[in-house]
């Protein structure tokens, strides 16, 4: 269960996450939406320890987030993968929080970790690309390589910050995917920011409506109706999406 | 009437302002003539001044000429080539082979069977090998101090700690360096190879810093966010982001290494330098020439190896031809002389 009570984080006067409070049963796929700007990165940040929010607190399975922890696993937008090295090595580091570093150094990680890098790779559709440098694979491979180091850290909550931003439709839709796959195997809590209001219907289950940096909207796809997303995104969205329903 | 009086005005007006932008640039062109031309004297008093504290004179190099035209003659001795007039490579040779510059094999009398043979390795091993050691002794320094000089590692103005260092190793050239450790052995191939691995400590360390700087953000914070302890973000969020620009300035610091440990022998620091000096010392030009022909073919295999493996591990980098590698030899050697 992770809990977020009264949230806040700014940044000088700007406040980009505004007084926030939520809860994630176990295993619930949870979308947030919203325009660039909204607070949703911030909100992700703050979730996994690498921004400290203003006010507020965080708890997973009543632990409080004091920092970056092994049990939270980020998908960042840009995959930020160590390009020189394998599929494999890059899985790999995710399990960098529970390995000391003579044992990481010297590639002897438990052979669990060895095993749990392959079957991620092979969740995201990448062991027979294990061996591969990185640097020599499209974008969706990349993200996938990266979605794969988030599950190797074994987490409570996963966290994905619009990962499919930077993707073609087709491999934005086959990354989501791999996400919610992996995400339904191993009944994980996921909190997804997402841009794409197609992509987040089709794979959310929860959704969470984020504006200036409040929530808006928290509902599941049934309450998401085309004035929920006016409300978050203006008409111009809205618009796109009658069209795309009419068509 | 009055429209016609108006375009009148308009076209008068425009050709005042074509008028004053073509005075204006006039003018911008006449101070630049008058800037070259003050640049130009300038050049010239300071080259002239330049030549005047070398004392370098045209009578000079007249004067010596015809000395300078029998040192060639044995430079280059004439000698024939399938019958054709060519310098006398035998020449060349015996005094390569008289004093084991390249190698010597031994068969030691019993035919020609490879087991039986003894390899004696030549002068040119002695200067391989101060320039290869010195860059293995200097390596973990330049690791250690071009790691913790980046401001990525060390916070600043800390840093600057790790940096002055390699600074101050770098502000003095290696011969420096040989000079300086003459009171540990004297002007020896092993004091060479410390001042050669002090110099790489400074020059590769520095190389390593300046790429660390440019590393990008988001892998070390990704590498942050699994939980991982700080030595573990240094290695695996930076140092693995820059593994391959390493490992190439690594080589090309043999490179340089390789060179400098021939200048090393110019000061009798052994090896190809160290023949080289002797036989300028009795001015027997034929052998000299010999021994920089050996320096030349040590030199550019040396370069030719390191630029397949730089090639080889930047992957698109546009590798340099051999006949590029050696016509630009002179230039490299003299350049090495100055570092």
């Amino acid at each position: 269960m992770i809990e977020v009570s009264n949230l806040s984080k700014s940044y000088g006067d700007i406040q980009a996450v505004d007084d926030v409070s939520f809860t994630i049963p176990d295993g619930e796929f949870v979308v947030v939406l919203g325009e660039s700007g909204a607070g949703k990165s911030t909100l992700l940040r703050c979730l996994n320890g690498l921004t400290e929010p203003t006010e507020g607190s965080i708890s997973i399975n009543d632990e409080s987030v004091l920092g970056p922890r092994d049990d939270v696993a980020m998908v960042f937008q840009q995959h930020y993968l160590i390009e020189e090295m394998s599929a494999y090595n890059n899985a790999l580091t995710g399990s960098l929080g529970r390995t000391n570093l003579f044992d990481s150094l010297t590639g002897r990680y438990e052979i669990e970790d060895k095993h749990e890098a392959l079957r991620s790779l092979r969740t995201v559709g990448l062991l027979d690309e294990a061996g591969q440098s990185v640097g020599q694979m499209s974008g969706g491979q990349q993200q996938r390589v990266g979605i794969a180091r988030a599950l190797v850290q074994q987490p409570n909550l996963l966290l994905a910050d619009e990962p499919v931003a930077s993707l073609d439709p087709a491999s934005a839709e086959r990354v989501m995917g791999y996400v919610r796959q992996a995400a339904d195997e191993r009944g994980l809590s996921t909190l997804a920011s997402l841009h794409q209001v197609n992509i987040a219907r089709e794979f959310g289950e929860r959704f969470i409506g984020m504006k200036d940096g409040e929530i808006i909207f928290d509902g599941y796809r049934d309450d998401l109706t085309v004035d929920v997303i006016d409300e978050i995104y203006g008409t111009i969205e809205t618009d796109a999406i009658r069209s795309e329903a009419e068509a | 009437m009055s429209t016609e009086t108006e375009s009148g005005t308009s076209e008068v007006q425009t050709d005042d302002e074509i008028d004053d932008a073509f005075r204006f640039i006039r003018i911008n062109k006449r101070a630049r003539q008058v800037f070259s031309l003050f640049a130009l004297v300038v050049f010239g008093w300071l080259f002239t001044l330049a030549l005047d504290q070398v004392g370098f004179s045209v009578a000079e190099i007249l004067e010596y000429w015809p000395d300078f035209e029998d040192a060639l003659g044995q430079f280059f001795p004439p000698g024939e080539l399938f019958g054709l007039p060519f310098v006398d490579v035998g020449a060349y040779w015996s005094f390569i082979q008289e004093r084991n510059l390249i190698m010597q094999v031994e068969t030691n009398g019993a035919g020609f069977m490879f087991w039986d043979w003894t390899v004696i390795p030549g002068q040119m091993f002695i200067t391989l090998s101060m320039g290869f050691a010195g860059l293995v002794l200097g390596l973990p320094g330049a690791l250690i101090l071009g790691v913790l000089g980046s401001e990525r590692v060390t916070p600043y103005p800390f840093n600057f700690i790790f940096r002055g260092t390699m600074s101050v190793i770098r502000a003095i050239p290696a011969l420096v360096w040989a000079l300086i450790y003459i009171p540990l052995g004297g002007v020896t191939p092993f004091t060479a190879t410390l001042a050669i691995g002090t110099d790489t400590m400074g020059n590769l360390g520095r190389l390593f810093t300046d790429a660390l700087e440019e590393v990008e953000d988001g892998p070390i914070e990704a590498i942050g966010s699994t939980g991982a302890n700080g030595p573990q973000r240094v290695i695996f969020g930076m140092l693995s982001q820059v593994a391959s620009p390493f490992i190439a300035w690594t080589m090309y610091i043999l490179e340089i290494n390789t060179r400098i440990a021939v200048t090393m022998g110019l000061i009798g620091g052994g090896g190809l330098g160290y023949v080289l000096q002797t036989q300028r010392s009795l001015f027997k030009y034929t052998n000299m020439m010999a021994t920089i022909l050996v320096i030349f073919v040590l030199v550019i295999s040396v370069e030719i190896v390191s630029q397949r493996v730089r090639s080889y591990i930047r992957g698109t980098e546009e590798s340099q031809g051999i006949i590029a590698l050696i016509v630009e030899f002179p230039q490299r050697m003299v350049r090495s002389l100055w570092q």
